[in-house]
């Protein structure tokens, strides 16, 4: 307290010095603590993250506790990259090719969908899922007059003998900031299931999109009812909520025979918005209508190059 | 302050009772209004102010020798932040099932005026056992507090508890309306006052 007063009365240069060396110090102390616990959980954190990815999308997929995934399934990830070089702007999809588990394949595509060349490259598995390491095997193959930048994903599951759905991550602006989503599609792209990923949007009014009864609203929607998807302010009848809060928690499960004849009677109804959360809701149908769309569109056009060129893909 | 409290169980049950951060100081209000609205809020942010409280009483207990008087404040800001980022990395990395539940609560604790408070007025003045018994007697103050609290609201405005319904219909939507949280803390403050007198009066009595 001395000290302090002496500061107040003279102010001098020693003591002001001596403030701020200490609160560097602290701060010092305070950061290096910081940064060895981010080094030493960053492994962890990363695992459990790829554990929760997993979970929501074998979740998607309809396998949980109750019903166990096929012995076969494999769930294979293609990453769209935005390339850009002197010549232009191109599409990349770097997808894993049969053969060894480290087989990749690069797909250069210009923007209006015409293919132009492929590339093979080597990436082991546990090396595929981080983004840093992906980045650099494109850059070792390209070159480093390349610039490549992540745009999107997509999972195809399937067994051996068949495929049996897509899973599309996506993002789009909701009432505050980004909604991160993921929708599953059947192969005829229908949409399986919808699962918010991440959002900040208001809790009780807007938050609300996380909620069975609004997600749910989005499942056996045909592709054509996709493409025209809309929200509408009709309040949500009881019978539908009971319908929907009840899919996918065996928990509340309806008797067949209302589940069926609930499906059937709802089955065309635009999505119900949330009240006092329309803005929300309009968000991520918009936001999923136009995600299913380019999904549709880019899967057929992967498909078609697989074909013409014949690569060897391992899905 | 009264007569400081000598014993570790003194010192526990003051943060509990006599010096209740919420019902007594009124500290951390906007927390304790805002957040307080299910048992299970209150009980998950209690818990983590429970870890941070404890942990920075501790630390500033052992360190209060080295800090400069006039940046106190800063440092205390510091040593909380510091906490509250190691237990949220810690948690995501090892405990995912906890830090679904506790992660956005664990980070708004930075704020928190009762923790610096408690640092200010006791940590850099007493020794690690003390500041540790005071730091556990006040989380679980906050702790106690904010579950009573979650209760009150949670069962008159929804009608539930812990989730699970429990009078089949929601008696009073209004508690669960941040305004009714000062309604609830003023109810539960004028108990604490009320029994302290009427204790106080008795005591005479004898």
């Amino acid at each position: 307290m001395v000290q302090a007063q002496a500061v107040f009365g003279g102010g001098t240069m020693k003591e002001i010095l001596k403030i701020a060396i200490a609160l560097t110090i602290a701060c010092l102390i305070a950061g290096g603590v910081m940064g060895g616990v981010f080094i030493a959980t960053a492994k962890a954190k990363k695992r459990n993250d790829q554990l929760n990815l997993q979970q929501t999308l074998f979740g998607l997929l309809g396998y949980g506790p109750n019903r166990s995934a096929p012995a076969d399934l494999k769930v294979h990830t293609i990453y769209r990259y935005i390339l850009a070089d002197d010549g232009g702007t191109y599409s990349g999809y770097l997808m894993p090719a049969a053969g060894s588990p480290s087989d990749h394949e690069l797909l250069i595509v210009d923007l209006n969908g015409k293919f132009i060349r492929r590339q093979e490259l080597t990436l082991p598995p546990e090396k595929a899922t981080d983004e840093q390491d992906r980045k650099q095997a494109i850059m070792e193959v390209l070159g480093p007059r390349t610039t490549a930048n992540p745009a999107d994903a997509l999972m195809i599951a399937g067994t051996v003998a068949e495929r049996r759905a897509y899973v599309v991550t996506g993002k789009f602006p909701g009432y505050k900031n980004a909604i991160h989503v993921m929708v599953a599609l059947k192969p005829d792209f229908s949409i399986l299931g919808l699962e918010i990923t991440a959002h900040e949007e208001d809790p009780g009014l807007g938050g609300e999109i996380e909620k069975a009864y609004f997600k749910n609203q989005f499942r056996h929607k045909a592709f054509e009812e996709v493409k025209h998807l809309k929200v509408t302010t009709v309040p949500l009848a009881e019978e539908h909520r009971r319908f929907l809060e009840a899919e996918g928690a065996p928990a509340r499960m309806l008797p067949e025979t209302d589940a069926e004849r609930s499906a059937n009677k709802f089955q065309r109804d635009d999505i119900h918005a949330i009240s006092g959360a329309t803005i929300s809701s309009a968000a991520v149908a918009n936001g999923v209508r136009r995600l299913v769309r380019n999904a549709a569109q880019r899967i057929s056009l992967l498909d078609q190059m697989i074909r013409e060129n014949r690569i060897p893909a391992a899905f | 302050m009264v007569t400081p409290p000598k014993t570790h169980s003194q010192l526990f049950l003051n943060g509990l009772l006599n010096e209740n951060p919420i019902f007594r100081l009124a500290l951390s209000m906007c927390p304790a209004v805002g957040l307080s609205t299910s048992v299970m809020n209150g009980l998950l942010l209690g818990i983590a102010v429970l870890f941070v409280q404890v942990c920075s009483s501790c630390t500033i207990s052992l360190i209060k020798n080295f800090i400069h008087p006039r940046i106190r404040i800063p440092t205390y800001t510091l040593t909380i932040a510091t906490w509250v980022t190691v237990i949220d990395l810690v948690l995501a990395a090892y405990v995912p099932v906890a830090y679904k539940a506790m992660g956005i609560f664990v980070r708004l604790i930075v704020a928190f005026a009762i923790i610096t408070m408690r640092l200010e007025v006791f940590a850099c003045k007493h020794g690690l056992a003390p500041s540790f018994w005071d730091g556990m007697g006040m989380g679980f103050g906050f702790l106690f507090g904010m579950t009573i609290l979650g209760a009150i609201r949670e069962i008159l405005g929804m009608g539930s508890f812990l989730g699970y319904d429990v009078l089949g219909f929601r008696p009073l939507l209004f508690f669960v309306l941040p305004a009714a949280g000062f309604f609830t803390v003023g109810f539960m403050m004028a108990i604490f006052n009320y029994v302290e007198t009427f204790g106080r009066h008795r005591k005479k009595g004898c």
